[in-house]
């Protein structure tokens, strides 16, 4: 009763969620002129949003109607002016926003409505970098990549420290992984950060807006650390962020949205250039 | 039968008298006694019944002399380390109630005072030496009067006096002695308000009788204390909870204890527990109070502290799959209670001060004492004391507090020692100081991370802000 007196107001009338098959079929059939990803036959989406509603104070309704499909593997950028809903969304998929209405599956299981506990266990597999970074301050830039592992992976001390002093070399930090954050620049922080996320090997992780809260001679580092981990590993990546660029160079396919809902998808090239929606042209052109 | 009794006694009495001279003739004996009657010291303690050594006291010895004798000296031996002025011995001869006019002369060398008479003190004279200015030895114990006495058969053997006791003479009786004799003291002292709340005398005594009261107010809210943080820590929890019922009992609980005076609250509890027959020690009820008390403002310390942590933590930690508990206690209590350090001191304070209060209910602590020493002394000084006592620890702890802030705050803005850099270890000053120029040459031109230079590092303006 108490966490959803703020939701009541809105007619939320939404179809079940589609059987695994045929979602897959069908959003197969749609993406693959859509997206870069090497699609294979008969795969079915590792993330798949159906109908994802979400309203704030009961009135203020930030997600319409969003459905979105995303491959095991695939880099989709997520572009759009602010309000539009995608960092709500993106905070739906690891469910630091409970959806009001819609569906949304990971690996064709559902994992809006569930206990507190399952949202937990859901969540390891859903690594997320903030705008703000949220490293933990307390923490060395080491310690920080390791309590995830430690304490949600359970893995032993020396275990969780070699994978951590892994990554941060791999964010060319090695030399900084008993730097406290505050030590740190803030693009060395969001580094870490992502290092914090890639360390517990999650099934997709999540950005939102990761440079926007950096100095832009900062942000270049920060790009090449998720282009490296876009081009070199097989993670499977959603990106909200300004940087048309990424987009571009590294995304496998553009998202536009507005006004809570996917306005317009497609390969980055055939967004960019020949936008099929006014509004995203217009918000390009507004961009460039 | 009796007879034969009587013939025998007399047979072992000659016996005995007859191998009494023969020893006589061979070595002094107490064939005769001087009887010691007493030997007793007038109390020195101010305010005391007691005997200290060191501190001049009057010493009264008293013997009779027994049938037959004829005492013409009385050397008395004290124990080593005691010493007096044998100028300021009085010498009194009574026979029954009367004085005799016996002529006397006092001779002291070392812990020997010697009494000689100018005519022998005959049987039935009652020998009385008064000592003035008599010094026992510092360390106190029991002092034995013993000595020797010379009759008409030569030098006698004094039995032993009943043990006096005296207890050891401080430092602190010293130095009082010193300061009652002290000419500036007395002037002082006789300035009214400098005497009422500042008097040496009673400072120092003040300080030594005031420690037990001192220690007993540490004791109360260091022991108090940690159930305190403890008892604030569920209650803050309880307060941030989603449930209603738990909110509501710790917003009871924290408003009523807020709410009313603890003067308020001790006299409930030391009162109206034993009404309902429990009966608690008073120094552990007095710990219960203080420590209930307190974790009242604890709480509201702790869900502050608590709630000033961005929700960009719980996010990250939840992100991480991280459960309430463990978000909690390996993310967001660390960071609360670096930040709550300072207050939590300033509360302790409080605390420590708040146990002046329990005085009033009969527990021993440091106020009491004082309030006692004042009404025995009607002197202010005791209280000018206790205050002393509450400022040394009140204000090393006031002085910490303000370090731990600035360390805090230095640190959130990226301050504070670095870890050692592995390769540039052993560096020497000049090499540093080369290192350090070059690296700030490049910091602007290339980026932060690979020329690490704390004064030119961007300053971390975005951690813990929320947008």
């Amino acid at each position: 009763m108490l966490g959803r007196k703020h939701e009541g107001h809105i007619k939320v009338d939404v179809p079940p969620a589609m059987d695994a098959n045929e979602a897959a079929r069908i959003a197969y059939d749609q993406d693959i002129s859509l997206s870069r990803h090497h699609f294979v036959e008969g795969e079915h989406p590792v993330v798949r949003i159906e109908h994802l509603m979400k309203t704030f104070d009961g009135h203020t309704q930030v997600l319409r109607d969003v459905n979105l499909n995303v491959w095991n593997g695939e880099i989709v950028v997520v572009l759009g002016p602010s309000g539009s809903g995608k960092s709500t969304m993106l905070r739906c998929i690891n469910l630091l926003e409970t959806p009001t209405a819609g569906h949304i599956l990971i690996d064709d299981d559902e994992i809006t409505g569930k206990s507190a506990k399952e949202v937990n266990f859901i969540r390891r597999d859903l690594g997320m970098v903030f705008q703000s970074f949220n490293l933990f301050p307390h923490l060395t830039a080491l310690e920080n990549v390791m309590i995830g592992q430690t304490k949600v992976l359970k893995k032993g001390k020396e275990e969780a420290r070699a994978e951590a002093v892994k990554q941060l070399e791999a964010v060319g930090l090695g030399d900084r992984i008993d730097y406290k954050p505050p030590q740190l620049s803030g693009g060395q922080q969001q580094r870490v950060a992502i290092a914090r996320a890639v360390a517990m090997h999650p099934k997709v992780l999540l950005f939102d807006e990761p440079t926007s809260a950096l100095d832009p001679e900062l942000v270049r580092d920060v790009l090449a650390v998720m282009r490296d981990l876009a081009l070199n590993g097989d993670m499977t990546m959603i990106v909200v962020t300004h940087e048309m660029g990424f987009a571009r160079d590294v995304g496998d396919r553009v998202v536009f949205m507005e006004g809570g809902v996917v306005v317009e998808q497609g390969l980055p090239e055939e967004v960019f250039d020949h936008p099929k929606n006014e509004r995203t042209a217009q918000f390009l052109g507004s961009i460039k | 039968m009796g007879h034969t009794a009587t013939g025998k006694r007399t047979a072992v009495a000659a016996r005995i008298a007859a191998l009494a001279v023969a020893l006589m003739l061979l070595v002094p004996t107490s064939a005769f006694a001087l009887t010691t009657n007493k030997a007793t010291a007038r109390p020195n303690e101010d305010g005391g019944s007691s005997v200290i050594g060191g501190l001049p006291t009057r010493l009264t010895w008293e013997g009779s002399v027994e049938d037959g004798e004829e005492v013409t000296e009385v050397t008395l031996t004290l124990p080593e380390g005691s010493s007096f002025d044998g100028s300021t011995t009085k010498v009194t001869v009574l026979e029954g109630l009367s004085r005799a006019s016996i002529d006397s002369e006092v001779a002291a060398s070392g812990s020997m005072l010697t009494v000689s008479f100018a005519e022998p003190a005959t049987s039935g004279l009652l020998l009385r030496l008064e000592v003035e200015g008599m010094h026992f030895p510092d360390d106190g114990g029991d002092v034995v009067v013993s000595g020797t006495y010379v009759n008409q058969a030569g030098t006698q053997t004094l039995t032993d006096s009943k043990p006096i006791k005296t207890i050891a003479n401080t430092s602190l009786q010293k130095m009082i002695a010193s300061l009652d004799a002290n000419p500036v003291v007395a002037a002082w002292n006789s300035n009214p308000f400098l005497g009422m709340f500042f008097k040496p005398q009673l400072l120092v005594t003040a300080f030594s009788t005031l420690v037990p009261g001192w220690l007993l107010c540490l004791v109360i809210v260091v022991v108090a204390y940690p159930f305190a943080i403890i008892l604030g820590l569920i209650f803050a929890l309880m307060k941030i909870s989603k449930s209603r019922l738990l909110r509501a009992i710790a917003i009871l609980y924290i408003n009523i204890l807020r709410g009313t005076p603890l003067f308020l609250q001790i006299y409930i509890m030391f009162f109206g527990l034993p009404m309902m027959n429990i009966n608690i020690d008073n120094n552990v009820l007095g710990v219960i109070v203080i420590a209930i008390n307190a974790s009242a403002y604890l709480a509201e310390i702790f869900r502050a502290g608590i709630q000033s942590i961005p929700q960009g933590q719980y996010e990250a930690a939840s992100s991480l799959g991280m459960s309430y508990f463990q978000t909690m206690f390996d993310i967001i209590l660390p960071q609360t209670i670096r930040r709550v350090i300072p207050t939590v001191t300033s509360d302790f304070i409080t605390s420590y001060k708040d146990t002046s209060l329990l005085s009033s209910v009969g527990v021993m602590e440091l106020m009491m004492f004082a309030k006692n020493l004042t009404s025995v002394s009607g002197n202010m000084t005791p209280y000018v004391a206790a205050a002393i006592f509450y400022l040394i620890v009140t204000l090393p702890l006031i002085k910490a507090v303000g370090i731990v802030e600035e360390r805090i705050a230095n640190s959130e803005r990226g301050g504070g020692p670095r870890p050692k850099d592995k390769g540039a270890k052993d560096m020497s000053v000049a090499e540093a100081e080369a290192k350090l120029s070059e690296l700030a040459v490049h910091a602007s031109a290339l980026d932060d991370e690979h020329a690490f230079v704390p004064s030119l590092s961007p300053m971390n303006a975005s951690f813990g802000t929320e947008v």
